[in-house]
């Protein structure tokens, strides 16, 4: 069943012009990660809210590799300048959804958002297990969320790069958001 | 005055049609917006299904939407945001220049929102002094160049990649190439500042959602997470139609609303956004706040009135835009105010005046494909019929409207002094006399009437006698089988009496559909209760009502039980019609049959009028043919020949000249196809594909 999923995102994904990585588990999840950020050459990335067990690994490695990390706790007074210049955002997605290719994502700290909102290339990370075959599976885990935040809280649906039609109905990648998106899945 | 409205109309009309380039564009993207829907709901489990689940979600919604309004207000201030209702355009304004001026703000950015555009909330802001860019490319195109959008999805579409690197260089001082990458990139260097730098983020919102006091923004482009992130104030501006009940409401419309519009699942990002959340942490967060301004301007009103509560469905996806005939042809600076297309006659109707819907609701021909596509089923041409009603108040039905909805009375003389009239109808004087004083294009090859009408006919030969009829029948003929063409009315309905069936043609009227298409509800009503009381008398009585006509079966199945609001009568009239080869259909599978394979060695190109896209689509007549030896391939745009009714028989821009704009697409598809001859069982598309196409254009039964 997972496998099938698995399968149907990243067809679904890749036609929305997303890059996809089948890895077997955390470490080399991690590995993927920096691989892609050296590939883009990022020096500075940013990290959204990790589980810990893989900020712990990924943080090791980008500062193996070199790199500069900007991550939680974000600081306001640097914000949204201090994610403006980053080159790649690295996020966790709460689940993905086979049957539409979308990453879902929690947050309930705007700066989250950004990570994969202001960056040209974002990276988000989610679990084989997490994926749920269509859009109406969708209504459980969000109406957990939003009950186990009476206040603030936001999800997003990320379907591969920003993208437009609006001249001549062409298709053109990254006009605001990220113009290069990589799901990596891990099983 | 009173003709300057139309005459205003006209020249539009003339001058959108002058601009050939334009005109590609807008069908380049209407066509792809089409297809790729079509494509894209196939894929859904259960396919256009969720049309239904649509409509049922919305009309729960409606019908408690002041309590969900409530509740929606309450969750989202318990949330930590602010909720204002406005009751119409200036609150709205007044409580968004009210904050700009506390919060000294500067600059505004904002995602795509109709709804502020509705209230025209950017004059205000910029007249307070302030710097307001609109962040969505397509919108952020035609604000540089201070235009009104084209195309509800793509505003922009009307611009050459030439065009837009050229305002972008205007725009930024920057030497842009004419390329697509090197604009876009352009684009991201322009608006970049504004989003890290606004001070107001404004948004609209796609949905409410009551249960968890959040809201829904989808984008492609991502703008609107900018927008409603950054900025220490954010603002939604959101009609009070949009608030559904639960999580998965709101789901079903996040789905609804890119696969109608541009056959997406998904937009690329959808947000769900509830309350105000901190950007990072420190003290600075203690300024950031959402204010949700929950707009009625009207709406409320509008759930009072039968007629228009409707269009309180809308989800606002741009299908009906991207089928209407016309649209497709004018665009949205002709066919529309600020809410464009056919859902936009009966929106600017009420909530920015019947005169400005007045202006462009003549341009919808009635040909009901904008209900077929709606992904809520809301009856749109019904609510534009009645737009066109009231307007005529203000302003009277033009002569040609009025003479074409009296098509019956004249084709009664016309029948009756056959062939004396119909020599008239050949005379060039007389056709220019009949162009310049009533409005019917010269150029029209009308049929020709028929002085013994199917129903002196039937009446003179009396019902046949059939021994045990295996079903009873009520034929109903409408104006073509009766005046024009008695003897295909005749051979219908012997054909029915040979396959065992009693036949009888109950007293009756044409079925008066151009009292709706032109909007004349009262007259409409009359001849649907005339009808309804004759025809119902029979079904009672156990007859079934056939009809060769597809505008006649749609009527009766359609458009007289809601012109009677559900009468039962009227219900059960439309329960018991059916179209004539979904009749014969049903008696050949009741009683099979070997059939004459005569039609072999005949390839036919298939064209369905509108009004069957409700029905049967044509389904049963090429099954018919087909079983007797026929090819039959359909030949279609996806939308309108052109001829809509009595529309293409007016004579200029509204009539004509449009009908054949309308029309080429499809007149080319025939004429590329190869094929010898048209099936079609519309007595007028007949008209307009034969003159357009110079084939042979045959209605099923002259071929059996």
């Amino acid at each position: 069943m997972t496998e099938k999923m698995v399968e149907q995102f990243r067809q679904k994904n890749q036609s929305l012009a997303g890059i996809i990585h089948l890895v077997a588990g955390m470490d080399e999840a991690a590995e993927k990660v920096v691989s892609i950020l050296q590939e883009k050459e990022a020096q500075k990335v940013a990290l959204s809210e990790l589980p810990d067990e893989f900020r712990r690994i990924l943080e090791q490695r980008c500062a193996g590799a070199g790199m500069n990390l900007l991550k939680p706790p974000y600081n306001h007074a640097e914000l949204p300048g201090a994610l403006d210049s980053i080159q790649a955002g690295v996020s966790w997605a709460a689940f993905a959804i086979a049957e539409t290719g979308a990453l879902v994502e929690f947050a309930t700290d705007d700066a989250n958002r950004l990570v994969s909102a202001l960056t040209p290339v974002h990276i988000g990370i989610f679990r084989a297990a997490d994926i749920v075959e269509n859009l109406m599976d969708a209504a459980a885990p969000i109406r957990n969320f939003y009950n186990q935040n009476p206040r603030n809280a936001t999800v997003s649906f990320i379907s591969g790069p920003s993208r437009t039609a609006d001249i001549e109905m062409r298709l053109i990648l990254g006009v605001h958001g990220p113009a290069e998106t990589h799901a990596i899945i891990i099983n | 005055m009173a003709e300057s409205a139309l005459d205003r109309l006209y020249d539009k009309i003339e001058k959108a049609l002058g601009e050939k380039d334009k005109r590609d564009a807008l069908y380049t993207a209407m066509k792809r917006g089409r297809d790729n829907r079509r494509k894209a709901v196939e894929l859904l489990p259960g396919g256009e299904a969720f049309r239904k689940k649509v409509r049922e979600t919305k009309l729960r919604c409606l019908a408690k939407q002041d309590e969900l309004v409530d509740r929606f207000a309450q969750k989202v201030r318990q949330r930590g945001a602010s909720v204002f209702l406005a009751k119409d355009a200036k609150a709205a304004i007044d409580y968004i220049l009210k904050i700009a001026r506390q919060r000294d703000a500067k600059i505004v950015a904002k995602s795509k929102s109709l709804t502020s555009e509705e209230i025209e909330v950017n004059q205000p802001l910029e007249a307070a002094g302030m710097e307001v860019i609109e962040t969505d490319l397509g919108e952020l195109i035609i604000q540089q160049v201070h235009e009104k959008p084209f195309h509800l999805v793509f505003p922009a579409v009307h611009k050459t990649l030439a065009d837009v690197a050229e305002i972008f260089r205007k725009a930024t001082g920057e030497d842009i190439p004419d390329d697509a990458d090197a604009v876009m990139k352009a684009v991201r260097r322009f608006v970049r500042p504004y989003f890290l730098n606004a001070d107001i983020g404004m948004t609209g919102a796609n949905v409410g959602i009551a249960e968890i006091g959040a809201i829904v923004i989808e984008t492609n482009e991502g703008n609107a997470r900018l927008v409603s992130s950054i900025p220490d104030v954010h603002i939604c501006i959101m009609g009070r139609e949009k608030i559904v009940e639960t999580v998965e409401d709101a789901l079903q419309m996040m789905l609804a609303h890119p696969i109608s519009a541009v056959g997406q699942h998904l937009t690329t990002y959808e947000t769900i956004m509830g309350g105000r959340s901190p950007l990072g942490q420190g003290e600075g967060n203690s300024s950031r706040e959402s204010h949700i301004i929950i707009l009625d301007n009207g709406r409320s009103q509008m759930r009072e009135d039968p007629l228009m509560q409707d269009a309180l469905n809308c989800i606002r996806c741009a299908a009906c835009m991207n089928i209407c005939p016309t649209y497709g042809v004018v665009g949205g600076h002709v066919f529309g105010y600020i809410y464009p297309g056919p859902i936009g006659i009966p929106w600017t109707a009420c909530v920015h005046g019947l005169e400005k819907a007045g202006e462009f609701a003549h341009l919808c021909v009635s040909c009901g494909l904008c209900r077929e596509i709606c992904p809520a089923e809301i009856d749109i041409p019904m609510m534009i019929a009645a737009v066109k009603d009231r307007y005529s108040k203000l302003e009277r039905h033009p002569l040609v409207n009025r003479a074409l909805m009296a098509a019956e009375s004249m084709a009664k003389v016309g029948s009756a002094t056959a062939p004396v009239s119909n020599w008239f109808m050949e005379n060039k004087f007389f056709r220019l006399q009949m162009e310049k004083y009533v409005g019917i294009d010269r150029r029209r090859q009308l049929p020709a009437f028929r002085r013994r009408t199917l129903a002196k006919r039937f009446d003179r030969r009396g019902a046949a006698q059939v021994s045990n009829p295996v079903h009873r029948v009520a034929f109903f003929a409408d104006i073509y089988a009766n005046y024009n063409a008695p003897d295909l009315g005749m051979a219908a309905v012997e054909r029915l009496e040979s396959r065992g069936c009693k036949v009888l043609m109950p007293p009756q009227k044409g079925c008066g559909y151009p009292y709706i298409g032109y909007g004349d509800l009262n007259k409409a009503r009359k001849v649907a209760e005339e009808n309804v009381r004759s025809l119902a008398y029979y079904t009672q009585q156990g007859y079934d009502i056939v009809s060769t006509e597809p505008t006649a079966v749609y009527c009766l199945k359609v458009s007289y039980p809601k012109l009677l609001n559900d009468r039962r009568d009227a219900v059960e009239v439309a329960d018991r019609t059916y179209e004539y080869f979904e009749y014969l259909e049903k008696l050949e599978a009741e009683t099979p049959t070997d059939c004459r394979l005569h039609l072999v060695g005949n390839h036919f190109g298939f064209h369905i009028a509108c009004h069957q896209r409700s029905l049967g689509s044509g389904s049963h007549a090429m099954a018919y043919l087909k079983r007797r030896g026929a090819e039959i391939e359909v030949i279609e745009t996806g939308t309108c020949c052109g001829m809509a009714g009595t529309f293409g028989l007016k004579e200029g821009m509204l009539g004509y000249e449009l009908s054949q704009a309308v029309g080429e697409p499809l007149f080319q598809a025939f004429r590329d196809s190869g094929l010898q001859a048209i099936v079609t069982e519309s007595s007028v598309c007949k008209i307009q594909l034969q003159e357009g196409t110079g084939l042979k254009v045959w209605h099923p039964l002259e071929l059996l």
